[in-house]
């Protein structure tokens, strides 16, 4: 795969998120897909940060290390980012009295890489125009590196800025200075995409909080209490901002307790109600999970995780809260615990969150992270054709209503253990969903057999729900999409990858690109990336025989103890040794995951790598 | 009582149940439950057309003792549980319970924001002044000196001025009644059911057991219903005042009302000129025009 970089760089508040948000979209009109990607520290303004393009015309689901172009807002760009600058990169800076060291010198000089210096305060003086126009100004520079035209840069602007004419006309004229200045002053500096690929063209460009919010909608949500806290923010913000089109119940709540009481009160009174929140807000939340266990209230709770204990790195990313998420709450009780991965399972795993809640009347924890949050994916419009709408064992016909007994409600005879549901309000027999252990209309019982019986009927959900829940997906290495299983027959593989979560994209890039050119010692290896959705109830047959016939089988996850791996090994005993584990706070990048696989496909490789980003 | 009062209306027994009580003889969670159970008939409301949402506590196990559709939730809890099926489905009548251990401690916060937010439902606030069912320790509305379980010296913290608490909030509805007289408790109640916003009701509860403060004698002695004394209940100043000042008398009744504020639901933008409730929205929903803005 041909793919090319674009790292903007700057204080928090200069505009770094603007620059790459108009560039995404001018490239992906123009054919080409983007996987975009922010890091940011946790402050409002003057933190180091930036927003890194990966352009290609075939599908980019991650970043790359070393960059193409380096744009610099300020000189921290240049004293930090210059070493990520790839052989024959190009930089563009505005900070006219920086002056390179003789090592940088020479480094720069050895590497080939081109240094712009924009006279942004110049000209935007010259245009009598605000610091912010910078922004544009910058942009069009790199849209003519790009080989871009300018026509297509001057349509975006016009969207943009449709309803703002004095300020339109300003970012015309940057347009016009940014190409006047490359034409003069870098003619001859040119950064080569790939051919372009009209298929990307009518593609969406979104994050996963906004894909999520779409699949929240999609899903009948109705209702979205929420407290702000990263990486969960997002997903309340576009909710928010949506609330005038979808006429949706929005509560900011005063704390996570709150949100998660009353997502589960607009549940039990039969809305279709989300909360998300991360880590420390999930601690909160953790008692009214067990809460709605024993009421046996659907629930849907998103949690998106970045790195802990306690704050940790608010804005960075992790996989850490598997465990977590699997064992909260006191009590035993059934859940299901699934992981988005990309867009596409942010917008169809809600829908599907809210079924199984409805369908075994239990809590379903959804995870996501901070890089799923805030990644900006290039994605087919989603298809809503698939989509189910089930809601169970929920009585709402007047005739159905009648016969109901109160003692229906938590009859421990019932099929399944997943017994009648009905809302308040409905005219028939009442009960009282109770959260001391209780008998089948809902009236506190603390006698052993009692005690015993209800304990069954839920836990025997769980075991039914472990049946009805889909096994983990193969990837193959030749087609990097999802197989079909050919009858019962395994494929004997090189390297079987175990993950789950957001580590799928770099993932199925690097297979992708090891299948193509190998860089390892085995030639044209057949690997296949084994992805868990579905993290509880674990399934782990497939994962037993994919193993059994596979030369290596490796982990790759976002945390320091190999948290699947830890339950994969409790599942079935199975005990994956070979793991490539990251907890730093950053994803997996593309050339270093590339890197780690080659090392596990050789027999000789190393049987435990961790990441740092030195 | 099995006279409706209505034709057709709910009667007392429709609210009865099988289960026996199981609170301490002199209790005033009796007086509370009956009073319930009366201002629900008396306002013609039957048991499947509410919902009442329990704390934990003693009064908590009321929840099991009558009809309707009921919740019995996380001590501190019930508001935020409450609030949320409110605004689910704004047509059903809701009634919140705690006591003033849930409600002063645990979850102070989710009153502060009920009252803040206003939300159209009734909040009975079971004021016994102690950890009834955790066996009589004390709670911020405790008396300062008195001993009480755990606390062999009395408690070294000053008692939480509740009603002063409460109406720094600027709420829409303050009553205080209290467990031994059903009647004023039972027309109270109604009066909170209709209320535009949140109604807060203040119990003044008797507890034989382990309240040997404010008895129910006490109350007897001290409570006076203000509303039959002339007092205007529009007037945000004097009710304060007569809420706040219980030294010598202790006032009961509607003390402050006023319904010229919309409810938290009524100030919702998304909701204004819909007719379907967020519960009868549920469906799978097309989010084609939404997936435009993307490209």
């Amino acid at each position: 795969m041909s793919r090319i970089a674009i790292k903007i760089t700057g204080a928090q508040g200069q505009g770094v998120n603007s620059v790459g948000e108009i560039c995404a979209k001018g490239l992906k009109r123009a054919g080409y897909c983007i996987f975009g990607y922010r890091e940011y520290m946790s402050v409002i303004k003057g933190g180091h940060s930036s927003y890194q393009l990966d352009v290609s015309n075939e599908e980019v689901r991650s970043t790359h290390e070393l960059v193409d172009i380096l744009v610099c807002f300020n000189h921290h760009g240049l004293e930090l980012n210059v070493e990520e600058v790839r052989d024959g990169g190009v930089i563009i800076h505005q900070s006219p009295d920086w002056k390179w060291s003789t090592k940088q010198s020479a480094e720069l000089k050895k590497k080939k890489i081109i240094t712009i210096v924009l006279p942004t305060e110049e000209i935007l003086r010259k245009l009598r125009a605000k610091p912010i126009l910078g922004n544009m100004l910058i942009t069009s520079v790199v849209w003519a590196l790009l080989g871009q035209s300018a026509d297509a840069l001057r349509k975006l602007a016009s969207e943009q800025f449709a309803s703002k004419k004095d300020l339109l006309e300003l970012n015309m004229q940057c347009i016009d200075e940014g190409f006047a200045f490359t034409k003069k002053q870098a003619a001859d500096v040119r950064v080569e995409l790939p051919e372009h690929d009209d298929i990307w063209k009518d593609r969406m460009l979104l994050t996963g909080s906004e894909a999520m919010g779409l699949g929240a909608i999609h899903a009948g949500v109705r209702f979205y209490a929420g407290y702000p806290m990263t990486p969960s923010s997002p997903l309340l913000k576009f909710i928010a901002d949506m609330q005038n089109k979808t006429g949706m119940v929005v509560k900011q709540a005063e704390d996570e307790i709150t949100a998660a009481q009353m997502a589960s009160g607009a549940m039990f009174m039969g809305t279709r109600a989300l909360t998300a929140t991360s880590g420390g807000g999930f601690d909160l939340m953790s008692e009214t999970i067990s809460l709605n266990a024993i009421i046996e209230n659907p629930v849907v709770f998103v949690l998106a995780q970045r790195p802990g204990p306690a704050t940790g790195l608010p804005t960075w990313t992790a996989q850490g809260d598997l465990l977590m998420a699997v064992s909260t709450a006191h009590g035993e009780f059934p859940r299901c615990v699934l992981s988005v991965s990309d867009a596409a399972d942010c917008f169809e795993l809600m829908p599907m969150a809210f079924n199984i809640a409805e369908n075994f009347q239990i809590p379903v924890i959804v995870l996501t992270d901070k890089q799923i949050a805030e990644a900006l994916y290039t994605q087919e419009k989603f298809d809503q054709s698939q989509t189910t709408f089930e809601r169970g064992f929920l009585i709402t016909e007047k005739k159905e209503l009648a016969k109901l007994k109160a003692t229906d409600r938590y009859d421990p005879e019932a099929e399944y253990g997943i017994s009648k549901r009905w809302l308040p309000g409905a005219k028939a027999a009442t009960y009282v969903a109770q959260g001391d252990e209780h008998n089948a209309d809902g009236s506190v019982d603390e006698t052993p057999e009692n005690a015993k019986a209800q304990m069954e009927k839920r836990m025997k959900k769980g075991a039914v729900l472990a049946e009805a829940t889909p096994e983990a997906m193969l990837y193959e290495s030749d087609i990097g999409h999802r197989t079909s299983d050919k009858g019962n027959s395994e494929p004997k593989l090189d390297l079987l990858i175990v993950g789950w979560g957001s580590t799928k994209g770099p993932i199925l890039d690097v297979m992708e690109s090891l299948s193509r050119s190998p860089k390892s010692s085995v030639r044209s290896p057949r690997i296949g990336y084994l992805h868990y959705t579905y993290l509880w109830p674990l399934k782990t047959e497939k994962l037993q025989k994919l193993a059994k016939k596979a030369k290596h089988v490796v982990l790759i996850e976002g945390n320091y103890q190999g948290q699947l791996g830890q339950l994969i090994r409790q599942d079935c005993g199975l005990n994956l040794e070979r793991k490539i584990l990251k907890y730093d706070g950053r994803p997996f990048f593309y050339d270093e995951l590339l890197e780690a696989v080659s090392f596990q496909l050789s027999a000789s490789g190393k049987r435990f790598s961790s990441f740092t980003k030195s | 009582m099995s006279i409706p009062l209505q034709p057709n209306g709910p009667r007392m027994k429709d609210y009865s149940c099988a289960n026996k009580c199981t609170w301490c003889d002199g209790c005033g969670d009796f007086g509370i439950w009956t009073a319930v159970k009366r201002s629900l008939v008396e306002s013609g409301i039957p048991p499947h057309g509410v919902l009442l949402c329990y704390d934990v506590g003693c009064h908590g196990n009321a929840s099991d003792k009558l009809l309707g559709y009921r919740f019995h939730g996380l001590h501190g809890r019930v508001l935020p549980f409450a609030a949320g099926a409110k605004l689910a489905n704004p047509t059903l009548p809701i009634m919140t319970f705690g006591g003033d251990g849930a409600s002063f401690s645990e979850g102070i916060g989710h009153l502060v924001h009920a009252v803040r937010s206003n939300y159209p439902i009734v909040f009975v606030l079971h004021n016994n002044a102690n950890y009834g069912l955790t066996l009589g320790q004390a709670s911020s509305l405790t008396w300062q000196n008195q001993k009480m379980n755990s606390s062999p010296n009395g408690i070294p913290e000053h008692t939480l001025p509740s009603m002063d608490f409460l109406f720094s909030l600027e709420p829409t509805f303050v009553a205080r009644t209290f467990s031994g007289d059903i009647p004023q408790m039972t027309e109270v109640l109604k009066a909170a059911l209709k209320h535009r916003g949140f109604a807060f009701v203040d119990i003044l509860q008797a507890c034989p057991t382990w309240n040997h403060f404010a008895t129910h004698d006490y109350f007897l002695e001290h409570c006076y219903d203000a509303n039959k004394e002339g007092h205007d209940s529009s007037d945000f100043k004097k009710a304060r005042q007569i809420a706040v000042d219980t030294s010598k008398r202790i006032s009961t009744g509607i003390l402050y009302q006023r319904e010229d504020l919309p409810d938290f639901y009524e100030r919702l933008v998304p909701r204004q000129g819909r007719k379907t409730t967020p519960v009868e929205e549920v469906e799978i929903t097309d989010v084609s025009e939404y997936m435009k803005m993307f490209i």
